[in-house]
């Protein structure tokens, strides 16, 4: 490793010069919109919760400790620690399971993880009722049981299966990045496959199974859309807040409650952080060339155990899809299936600008959040400026509130002269760009801290700018974290709901929020067309840039 | 520091300029609705507002199908999204009314009540008023009344066939332990329909009587749906037997498809009425005026029927033939004011009663 601190000081820089200017132009437009468009809103909704007509109280914190509010938080903690450590333990088995694959299958097992991703909200929820529900096509139609699936358990189940997919990628690319020679070593020493696996691939994959499970956790504490499917009367917390917007109007209870979110969810986020750094230091060694074809046969009967899991995961997926494609086209009358193509009929002209709003809105905050993202990680991990650290933590604050929240701070922060931004279409791009500017970040970050920086120490001795050398070396090697990052915000924004939900008015109304009003009305047809265009438009995007990613590397 | 500081400066102002153009240029539609009216004048006088876009927060299910007609008509065209009158109420807070939206159409009466108290709507006493039940509007004219939207059952006929129940015919049957684990209702904090139906049973059976059933009823309940419109969809589904709804179109529109009947209580109906009003915060006031006058004239009031089969708020409106079985005598003398006033105290007593269902 090359001494960082000397290197800086390589090249002069006079400070007045016009690639400086341009440099810190850029550095401060990322940390001013940043503090603008994220930490703005977010102190802005809770400050509504301080502030009664005007006046400041703490009316809305006093009882907010009592015990009602104390058994939620209870139920929040208890349901997404088990779905977490659910979700991450199914994860972990699929991950190893791909793991052990050859070259081929394991892209394939890729690509179906990352349709899996692509889960509008609600819509999921229902199809897994319609399924395993008390009439469900399965539980009831098949094998005859009426089951009650309103409770935690069923809380659990559709966390545990919504997380599966992002955990099982994550997972995946963690036991990638091993260092095979560890693995070789301990095959030629005369492990087994099974000590080897035990004693060597999990502890090394430890750090990525613990950050997996915290992103998981803060993921579900901040989930609401479930729990208001599936949880019946077990309440949590992000539901109870959501409610209370609605039930009493009280935006300031509403945000009080929410703020309780939010202790437990940055110390899980520490916990990631934390692990995610151990992580990158542990798989910093490059890896042996050719040593793909070692002999790893694991016991049989744990062989099984992996393949079973994972086909069952899949099989559910299929499921869900399935039924989501075929609620789309049929009508499910007193038990007897028909087909129709009346959906699709109702879905009529006026659904199109929606669906091509979704598309646009998509592809720009697509764009603007993977730049800012990938802007933020080169400030804060290749130019190590020292307070960049905070402002990367405030870019991953969207995550850990639920996001309704994001959304009202919105319209609280910017429904006033100069900001005035309620009822544009800007605003709602600018609340998916910010809301998923911390994927970009993440998935540049993996760049900076796996790739050492000497084609930039070369060409900056070779007398190149930082705009020069940002614009022409890191923009280009960067393009397929762009174009990773892109898919996922692209994906992020097609999907969302509840963010959004406040934000769009008659003349911006966005296709997901067209199909959660058909699913609320009782329209699941209309909902399952709705949610069947979006899953093929992604579908498509998402293999498009696959397609690009894949030409990028060869 | 100081130069990092000018910079900042610099950069906040370039971003609440591009802030200011970029709101320029996305209201630039509503403004140009008023050019459009001098042009037209001269010419057509029947269509003063063509071209001219009313921006509709719809919480009235099929509603959207009368919207080409109002245009077709008026020449004002219509951007609608359906939002539940909640969340509207909701979104209205958070913007300190500033909504861009012009009419708010259809939904809970409980959010108009709050809602004008807050001063987010704007009074108009149209001249079609005067053909409407005084008791469905707000006597400012805050808001009008539409429709009225009769509460009752929806029950799925399969199921009580599998469990051997008949379906109940009134508000006493529902709470018979039978029932228990049957029915579904949903969180009257939540519904406005909910709220109405509470309310106007305290109102029609007197505190005490009401109170107890309620309690009586609870027990017969699993959990409080989330939404208005969730014991429908449950019900359809066949995860509920019995299902306590507002009785529209829709509620009759599930049963072509699934086994469902649609049961008007036979001792009492608790009903609300579906309102519409103006926002106070509209660039389009005139063209909205247009927009409520048509809706509640005899025009209006039936293609809006078509739409949705509803009993219209004009008495000259005949009632669609789906809602024929409806006994307008049973509907409970209701008082829309008092419903408002008490929401607070009732529904901290229901959450008292109902603990954390």
């Amino acid at each position: 490793m090359i001494n960082r601190s000397k290197l800086k000081e390589r090249v002069d820089f006079s400070a007045l010069s016009f690639d400086y200017v341009i440099d810190k132009l850029i550095l401060f437009t990322v940390i001013i919109s940043l503090l603008m468009f994220i930490l703005y809103p977010i102190i802005m909704v809770i400050s509504t919760s301080f502030y009664s007509k005007g006046v400041f109280t703490l009316d809305n914190y006093k009882d907010l400790l009592k015990n009602e509010n104390i058994k939620l938080i209870k139920n929040s903690l208890f349901v997404s620690t088990l779905s977490s450590i659910l979700g991450t333990f199914f994860a972990l088995i699929i991950s190893l399971f791909t793991f052990l694959q050859r070259e081929r299958l394991k892209k394939i097992i890729l690509k179906s993880l990352m349709i899996t991703m692509i889960s509008p909200p609600f819509v999921s929820a229902l199809a897994l009722i319609l399924l395993f529900g008390r009439r469900g096509l399965i539980t009831y139609n098949l094998l005859g049981l009426s089951v009650n699936p309103y409770g935690w358990k069923g809380i659990v189940l559709l966390q545990t299966l919504g997380q599966v997919s992002l955990a099982s990628m994550m997972l995946i690319s963690t036991l990638d990045s091993i260092d095979n020679r560890q693995i070789l070593a301990s095959r030629d020493l005369g492990a087994s496959p099974m000590s080897t696996l035990i004693n060597v691939i999990l502890p090394a994959s430890f750090p990525g199974i613990m950050s997996v499970l915290f992103l998981q956790f803060t993921i579900n504490l901040a989930d609401f859309g479930t729990p208001i499917i599936i949880g019946g009367r077990f309440k949590v917390l992000a539901t109870e807040a959501y409610m209370k917007i609605f039930s009493s109007g009280d935006l300031g209870k509403a945000a009080a409650m929410s703020v309780l979110l939010i202790p437990p969810a940055i110390i899980a986020f520490y916990f990631y952080r934390k692990n995610m750094t151990k992580l990158n230091n542990l798989s910093s060694g490059t890896k042996a060339v050719g040593g793909d074809n070692y002999d790893f046969n694991l016991p049989f009967g744990i062989r099984c155990i992996l393949s079973f899991i994972t086909g069952l995961f899949f099989l559910l997926m299929i499921l869900k899809y399935g039924n989501i494609f075929l609620s789309a086209i049929s009508i499910n009358s007193s038990g007897s299936l028909k087909f129709t193509l009346k959906h699709f009929k109702e879905v009529r002209f006026g659904y199109l600008p929606s669906i091509y709003r979704s598309i646009v809105f998509a592809i720009s905050s697509g764009i603007i959040s993977s730049i800012i993202g990938i802007l933020l990680s080169y400030y804060t991990h290749r130019r190590e400026l020292p307070f960049m650290k905070y402002i990367e933590f405030i870019s991953s604050l969207p995550y850990i509130i639920p996001g309704i929240f994001f959304g009202l701070g919105y319209i609280v922060a910017f429904n006033n002269e100069p900001l005035l931004l309620t009822g544009t279409t800007l605003i709602v791009i600018l609340n998916n760009t910010f809301r998923h500017i911390s994927v970009a970040n993440k998935a540049a970050n993996a760049y900076f801290t796996t790739m050492n920086s000497k084609i930039e120490d070369a060409a900056r001795d070779l007398g190149a700018s930082r705009t020069r050398i940002l614009m022409t070396i890191i923009f280009p090697l960067l393009k397929p974290t762009f174009l990773t990052s892109f898919i996922n915000t692209f994906t992020a924004c097609m999907t969302t709901v509840g963010a959004i939900i406040f934000l769009v008015s008659p003349r911006n109304v966005v296709s997901s929020i067209v199909m959660f009003k058909d699913i609320s009305n009782g329209q699941y047809g209309l909902g399952a067309v709705m949610a069947s265009i979006l899953i093929v438009i992604t579908v498509s995007v998402n293999l498009i840039a696959i397609k690009l990613l894949s030409k990028e590397r060869a | 520091m100081k130069r990092l500081v000018a910079l900042l400066l610099i950069i906040i102002m370039a971003f609440t300029f591009t802030g200011c153009t970029k709101k320029e240029q996305s209201e630039q539609p509503s403004i140009n609705p008023e050019v459009g009216q001098d042009a037209d004048t001269t010419e057509v006088v029947e269509k003063p507002f063509e071209g001219t876009t009313l921006e509709v927060l719809v919480a009235y299910g099929g509603a959207e199908n009368s919207f080409d007609a109002f245009t077709e008509k008026t020449g004002i065209k219509i951007e609608w999204l359906s939002m539940s009158t909640g969340a509207a109420l909701a979104k209205l807070q958070a913007e300190d009314g500033k909504t861009t939206a012009d009419i708010w159409f259809g939904g809970g009466v409980d959010s108009y009540l709050n809602a004008r108290d807050l001063g987010y709507l704007e009074a108009y006493k149209s001249p079609e008023a005067e053909a409407i039940n005084p008791q469905y509007n707000d006597k400012d004219g805050n808001f009008s009344g539409l429709a009225l939207v009769p509460a009752g059952f929806i029950v799925n006929d399969d199921i009580l066939k599998e469990k051997g129940l008949e379906a109940p015919k009134t508000w006493e049957d529902l709470a018979d332990p039978k029932y228990k684990g049957e029915v579904m209702m949903a969180d009257p904090a939540i519904s406005g329909t909910n709220y109405a139906i509470v309310s106007g049973l305290i109102q029609a059976w007197g505190e005490e009587k009401a109170w107890d059933y309620f309690n009586r009823l609870d027990d017969n309940i699993e959990f409080y749906a989330k939404g208005g419109g969730e014991p429908l969809e449950k019900v359809g589904a066949g995860e509920f037997a019995i299902g306590v709804v507002a009785i529209t179109g829709g509620t009759f529109n599930i049963g072509e498809t699934n086994p469902t009947s649609v049961v008007y209580p036979e001792d009492l109906i608790p009903w609300t009425p579906a309102p519409i009003a103006i926002f106070k915060n509209t660039k389009n006031l005139d063209a909205a005026k247009v927009f409520i006058d048509w809706y509640l004239s005899q025009e209006g009031q039936t293609i809006l029927r078509e739409a949705d089969a509803r009993i219209m708020a004009r008495d000259d409106v005949e009632a669609p033939e789906l809602m024929s079985g409806l006994d307008k005598s049973k509907l409970i003398d209701f008082d829309l004011e008092l419903m408002g006033k008490d929401r607070d105290s009732i529904l901290e007593r229901w959450k008292d009663l109902v603990g954390d269902k």
